[in-house]
């Protein structure tokens, strides 16, 4: 009813090649857009950001991220909390070293710091695939972690061995540190994500994009069309790390405001991985869809039984989340390993079809 | 981060060899594996033009033979001489970047991409809009892709496979799978079109499509082909020259009518008491 393609033609190859085929796709988006910068922040409390907004965000980012080189180039990662990290830790030496540094500088600068460690644990990608890459960039995610730890350089000697973000300004207005207020933390981090999500589409749908994804699907072949593999798989390693680098710095400087080592340890690395399996491998919009259920999990399991009268403690709360965020990675690995992205389509050609069957 | 080879290798398909003369000289290559000869001293030309088949029994080393010309494997003794270059060993993507495409005797397709996007990976390497501009689509990375489209519309129509267009391509029947490859070839626009077993599996008014395919690639677009084939009335009607390759040893090489009469190719086809 709503998807009615009919009366949608194309009649040049530049409107074929259009982010949107189909008009009320970008109506949709167009909803979507208003209420993210509209509706939620006029509405939302401060325990809305911080628990739900921000972290949604910042959790997509770092998805789409992991998504580039496993989804699309189709190398596994299990080091993308360390990654993040290295962008979290790269910021905070900026910040610190060059106090007057713009932030949207430094944390666009960062991402360059973890491109380049990214890089380095992509070096075995030349030589081995699958699940024994996987364990190589377990290494990174070990070493990296012990070297947060260890080097004291890197948090400023601090006492505590933890990174506290300090109050920074930008054309006037806090937008990091504990003075920021949670309405402007979630603003930066909406534009952030917004503009790294168009430069993801655009490569992801363009001639990088189809490399990535002939070096995902059949290596050899790849390279029989003149792919040079190489240079392929080390760039879908800079760009993730790119991307995972500046979610990392987002990660602490917009929303977590302090960081030990250990908050970059496996966990982390897992939930992303997790958001963007559930999300759907090889789709931009699943990471977001993939965000919103892993981060909004908890909160609904918290709060939705207490407004029917059913006391849940919050200890109750975490063996809930764990159980079924564990039981929706089986099912999705075996229902549909597409993920949430998929259920969208499907869905969406439906309402094209609709009330026709077929 | 520039994972192209030099655009001059590129854009020469005027190579100075005129039709007929030697385009691809393979001379006295050796290919073993551990203690396995796969390839004994074999020599073959390819002229500029024609389209030359390569064939033999199985495990005679026809595919080795293409994984050597194509760069894939190293042969340890022997030269190759292609468009007057000589080389002994080089990387499958540099290859391309002379001008050799191949297809595989299991077809080797990206599975999870559409058809369009697997004829349009087939021309990476001759895109040339780096990251930066693609990161903003909009102006040369998308007037560039669209003159590349064009390109590939031409091979879908010519292929006839616009009815799949927006298929992913593991879902296609075997038939149009091969041809789908074949498109990916023909969009690399290569001098030297490699062709390992074009044919097989498909019925006979497929085969009779693809050998249509072939002879027009080869008339119209003036590529040179090599294929090689099991089904002989094929072979017969469509090739130039024929080489038969036996054990890794080349047997006989010549017209289709020279090698069906000589006395080793019968021999090695229906065997010999000895």
């Amino acid at each position: 009813m709503f998807y009615r393609t009919a009366g949608q033609f194309k009649s040049s190859y530049e409107a074929d090649h259009a982010l949107f085929p189909v008009r009320q796709d970008a109506i949709l988006l167009g909803v979507i857009l208003v209420f993210a910068f509209i509706v939620f922040p006029v509405t939302a409390s401060e325990f809305t950001f911080r628990a739900l907004l921000i972290p949604v965000l910042i959790y997509s980012l770092a998805a789409l991220g992991l998504n580039i080189l496993t989804g699309y180039a189709g190398q596994l990662s299990l080091g993308t909390g360390a990654f993040m990290g290295v962008g979290a830790y790269a910021c905070y030496k900026l910040v610190s070293i060059f106090p007057e540094m713009n932030i949207v500088v430094a944390i666009a600068m960062s991402g360059f710091f973890s491109a380049a460690i990214g890089v380095l644990f992509g070096l075995p990608s030349l030589r081995i695939k699958g699940f024994y890459l996987a364990i190589a960039t377990l290494a990174a995610q070990f070493f990296l972690v012990w070297l947060f730890q260890k080097w004291a350089w890197l948090y400023n000697y601090n006492a505590s061995g933890a990174i506290q973000v300090p109050n920074i300004d930008m054309f006037g207005i806090t937008v990091a540190g504990p003075r920021a207020t949670a309405m402007t933390q979630y603003y930066f981090v909406l534009c952030v994500v917004c503009v790294i999500t168009v430069f993801a589409i655009n490569i992801t749908r363009g001639r990088i994009g189809r490399m990535w994804k002939a070096v995902r699907d059949m290596d050899i072949a790849a390279e029989l069309v003149g792919i040079n593999l190489m240079h392929t798989k080390l760039m879908a390693f800079f760009v993730s790390s790119y991307v995972v680098g500046i979610a990392g710095a987002l990660f602490v400087f917009m929303w977590r405001g302090a960081a030990e080592a250990n908050l970059f340890d496996i966990p982390l690395s897992f939930r992303v991985l997790f958001i963007a399996i559930i999300g759907g491998l090889g789709s931009i919009l699943g990471n977001f869809l993939g965000a919103i259920l892993i981060v909004a999990l908890p909160v609904i399991i918290g709060s939705v039984p207490q407004a029917f009268g059913i006391p849940v403690d919050s200890a109750m709360v975490e063996h809930l989340n764990i159980m079924i965020i564990g039981a929706l990675i089986i099912a999705f690995l075996i229902i549909e390993p597409h993920g949430l992205a998929r259920f969208w389509a499907m869905i969406r050609e439906k309402f094209i079809l609709w009330p026709f069957p077929h | 981060m520039n994972p192209r080879p030099d655009p001059s290798e590129l854009t020469a398909p005027d190579d100075g060899i005129a039709r007929g003369g030697v385009l691809l000289d393979v001379k006295n290559v050796s290919l073993s594996f551990g203690g396995v000869k796969a390839i004994t001293d074999i020599s073959l030309d390819v002229l500029k033009g024609e389209i030359r088949a390569i064939i033999g029994p199985n495990g005679a080393g026809k595919t080795s033979m293409l994984n050597v010309i194509n760069g894939f494997y190293t042969p340890q003794e022997g030269t190759i001489v292609f468009r007057g270059r000589e080389r002994r060993s080089m990387k499958p993507h540099q290859a391309v970047g002379q001008g050799i495409a191949r297809t595989f005797q299991n077809v080797a397709l990206f599975k999870g991409m559409s058809t369009l996007d697997n004829i349009m990976a087939g021309r990476s390497v001759r895109m040339k809009r780096n990251i930066g501009w693609q990161m903003l689509w909009h102006g040369p990375a998308l007037r560039e892709e669209i003159e590349h489209r064009e390109k590939v519309e031409e091979i879908i129509d010519f292929l006839e496979i616009q009815h799949i267009r927006r298929t992913p391509v593991g879902k296609l029947p075997y038939g149009l799978q091969k041809r789908v490859e074949l498109g990916r070839a023909l969009a690399m626009e290569p001098t030297l079109l490699l062709l390992d077993e074009p044919m097989a599996g498909m019925n006979l008014e497929e085969k009779e499509d693809m050998s249509r395919f072939i002879i027009d690639v080869n008339q119209q677009r003036g590529t040179t082909i090599a294929l090689i084939e099991h089904d002989m009335g094929v072979v017969m009607d469509l090739s130039d020259r024929v080489v038969v390759l036996d054990y890794g040893k080349k047997i006989a090489d010549g017209s289709p009518d020279e090698v069906k009469n000589n006395q080793n190719v019968i021999d090695a086809y229906l065997g010999v008491p000895h």
